[in-house]
């Protein structure tokens, strides 16, 4: 049966795949012919064995599927929790991740200060947050409280504003 | 020695000296929380303010103490939001950040702390009683001997898998190392897989990727998280009975007992790793995490990361005790051990003391208070943050509405911060939107940042071996590397091996 796992080995095959031709393909200098390890020495017996693995992975599923439970596997929730999309509120998700991303676009352009707050602000009011008058001031001290850290302390430097203003 | 040790004591116990150990373990574990300043950033930053003072002695113990502050900083970032800043203190996300969603965040942060300073200060009764001698040991290792140990290392991943999941964790393996070969190595002088982004001359980002694999996803998965929304509302996690549970640091009896043993393991194990240069913390904290688990009763394993206090003892007691270790070559030898030592290093530089066997003969005061503003660090460390403990441990009462965009932006900053690279925040939401799936689809992600973790410090070892021998003959040549390396086999067969002989009894 096609599921998420053997897709994400099919995945793993042409990620494999592409790697190993570009690691073949790769331009080796004329004097690195000749040494014993080249450039992409190890890139070539990564390629194979991601192939194989991967291979592997999409070949064993079935086993795998049925002794999915109470297993040691770290850092997940619950599998059978994660099986069920019912389970999830896929917009505050995908929602905090494409603010995420807005928030990566602008912040050289729109500088530190004034990104971080907002990048709080709409994600605290993205997953729910009504009280205002608590949200913006938390929003903007945590802003200018990093970006001091960093900035004036630390000095390593971060731009506070604008790029057009400084 | 004992002379030795009375000059340092004198040195390190003047009230200025014990002021400024305090000082640094505040500043290093504050900066040490932020992701992405690791210890070894911390240290840098510090330089020049603690030249400042002008004393050797008090110079060095206030970068000590930052050194470890920052190293328990690290830790606390990584149990709370699960977002691991360092390599180093990967592995303590496994068990502590369970620990942290089941509302034991106070006791996580206790067995960290008590572990931290468990390995520290047995780390710095070693380096005391056995440092020459190790010295002798550290330069024995050869690349051909190190290729092993990162194959030693890489073979930990496992005891990340569960049950018919040793294919996954190794393909994420090879994912992580191959990873690892974006950009220019240090053997090879030419940039690599970079599919003419020039953002990826330099190779990717630890912080970016440990970032886009473990505090991306967890935000997302606390943001879509139904059950817990309407459970803690606006008002978070925080009903009194609730914030209690999570700011109690007690450890019971029981808990007590079962973490000793790994504790004293783990102080040697983790020494004698940090000894040899270039390893260090990173892998002592892996391979630590790994041994445990496999000398843990079946019982006792099931727990490992799912909040087992065994698993989050192994690799913050190992990392500490490594970080003492990668003293050993820094003091006797003059070579630095680690990232930080070799940063630490430039201060004995710029303090114009030359580390090596001449420390001890020409500047004893110095080398003596150093060891001994070891321990001063660790004990200060302790007494400064089990109080606080309670108050860090509360973070986790924060309202979801506040603690997701906080959880996100640390993380982003993490990989901003002084790099100023748009590029980076976007390959680690690229980076988080994989890790996602990968969970989904039920890959383990701890293999894959071990892969790229030890991938560059793997091909460069492997390269230099092979150049040395012209081929692959250094790997039965050596007796040291084939014990290594059939010890890594031993490593992957075993778990392997007693799932079969369970699955067989369960049959019979």
């Amino acid at each position: 049966m096609f599921n998420l796992n053997r897709a994400v080995a099919l995945v793993m095959l042409a990620f494999s795949s592409g790697y190993g031709y570009l690691a073949i393909n790769y331009h080796l200098l004329p004097f690195e012919k000749f040494l014993a390890v080249q450039p992409n020495t190890l890139p070539i017996g990564l390629a194979i064995a991601g192939v194989i693995c991967s291979v592997f992975i999409l070949i064993q599923r079935q086993a795998a599927d049925a002794s999915a439970e109470g297993d040691g596997t770290v850092n997940r929730p619950d599998a059978e929790y994660l099986r069920n999309p019912q389970n999830f509120n896929w917009s505050q998700g995908i929602g905090l991740l494409l603010l995420a991303t807005v928030y990566a676009l602008s912040l050289r352009v729109l500088g530190f200060l004034f990104c971080t707050s907002t990048f709080l602000i709409l994600g605290g009011i993205l997953l729910g947050e009504r009280r205002y008058t608590l949200l913006i001031p938390i929003a903007i001290t945590a802003s200018v409280l990093v970006w001091y850290l960093v900035h004036e302390v630390l000095t390593i430097f971060l731009r506070p504003w604008p790029s057009w203003i400084y | 020695m004992l002379d030795g040790m009375l000059l340092g004591l004198e040195t390190a116990f003047t009230f200025q000296n014990l002021f400024f150990a305090g000082l640094g373990c505040f500043i290093g574990t504050i900066i040490g929380m932020l992701p992405g300043l690791g210890p070894m950033s911390v240290v840098a930053i510090m330089i020049p303010v603690s030249l400042q003072i002008g004393d050797p002695s008090t110079t060095l113990i206030l970068l000590a103490g930052v050194y470890y502050g920052a190293i328990f900083g690290g830790s606390t970032s990584s149990i709370l939001i699960n977002a691991p800043g360092e390599a180093a203190v990967v592995a303590t996300a496994f068990d502590g950040y369970p620990m942290a969603r089941k509302g034991q965040a106070g006791k996580a942060l206790t067995i960290a702390a008590i572990s931290s300073f468990s390995g520290g200060t047995i780390g710095v009764v070693l380096l005391m009683l056995f440092a020459p001698a190790l010295a002798g040991f550290a330069i024995l290792f050869w690349s051909a001997e190190y290729f092993a140990l990162m194959l030693l290392g890489l073979s930990a991943v496992s005891a990340f898998a569960g049950k018919g999941k040793v294919l996954k964790a190794v393909m994420m393996t090879l994912l992580g190392l191959m990873l690892a070969t974006v950009g220019e190595s240090s053997l090879f002088h030419a940039p690599r897989f970079t599919m003419g982004v020039m953002d990826l001359q330099s190779g990717i980002n630890f912080v970016t990727l440990a970032m886009g694999l473990f505090a991306v996803p967890e935000a997302f998965f606390l943001a879509i998280d139904k059950i817990r929304s309407k459970k803690t509302g606006k008002s978070g996690a925080g009903s009194s009975k609730k914030s209690q549970e999570i700011s109690n640091l007690r450890i019971n009896r029981k808990e007590a007992k079962a973490i000793v043993p790994v504790i004293a393991r783990q102080s040697i194990q983790g020494f004698l790793i940090g000894v040899m240069p270039g390893t260090g913390a990173t892998i002592a904290s892996f391979l630590g995490y790994a041994v445990e688990r496999n000398l843990a009763s079946p019982e006792e394993r099931e727990e490992f990361g799912k909040g087992s206090i065994k698993g989050l003892a192994a690799p913050e007691t190992a990392n500490n005790a490594a970080s003492t270790g990668s003293f050993v070559p820094l003091l006797t030898l003059g070579i630095p051990g680690s990232g930080t030592t070799a940063v630490l290093l430039g201060a004995f530089i710029a303090l114009n003391l030359q580390p090596g066997p001449q420390l001890l003969q020409e500047r004893p005061e110095v080398f003596w208070s150093i060891i001994m503003s070891m321990y001063f660090g660790n004990i200060i460390l302790l007494v400064l943050n089990l109080p606080l403990v309670p108050y860090i441990a509360k973070l986790l009462s924060i309202p979801r509405t506040f603690l997701i965009p906080f959880v996100l932006f640390f993380a982003m900053a993490g990989a901003y911060i002084g790099q100023n690279n748009a590029t980076e925040l976007l390959l680690l939401l690229g980076f988080g939107v994989v890790a996602i799936i990968l969970r989904f689809a039920e890959y383990p992600l701890p293999p894959l940042l071990i892969g790229f973790v030890l991938g560059q410090m793997f091909e460069d070892n492997l390269g230099r071996a092979m150049r040395n021998a012209n081929g692959i003959e250094f790997v039965w040549e050596r007796p040291m590397t084939l014990t290594l390396i059939l010890s890594a086999v031993v490593f992957i067969l075993f778990p392997l091996l007693r799932d079969w002989l369970v699955n067989k009894r369960k049959k019979i």
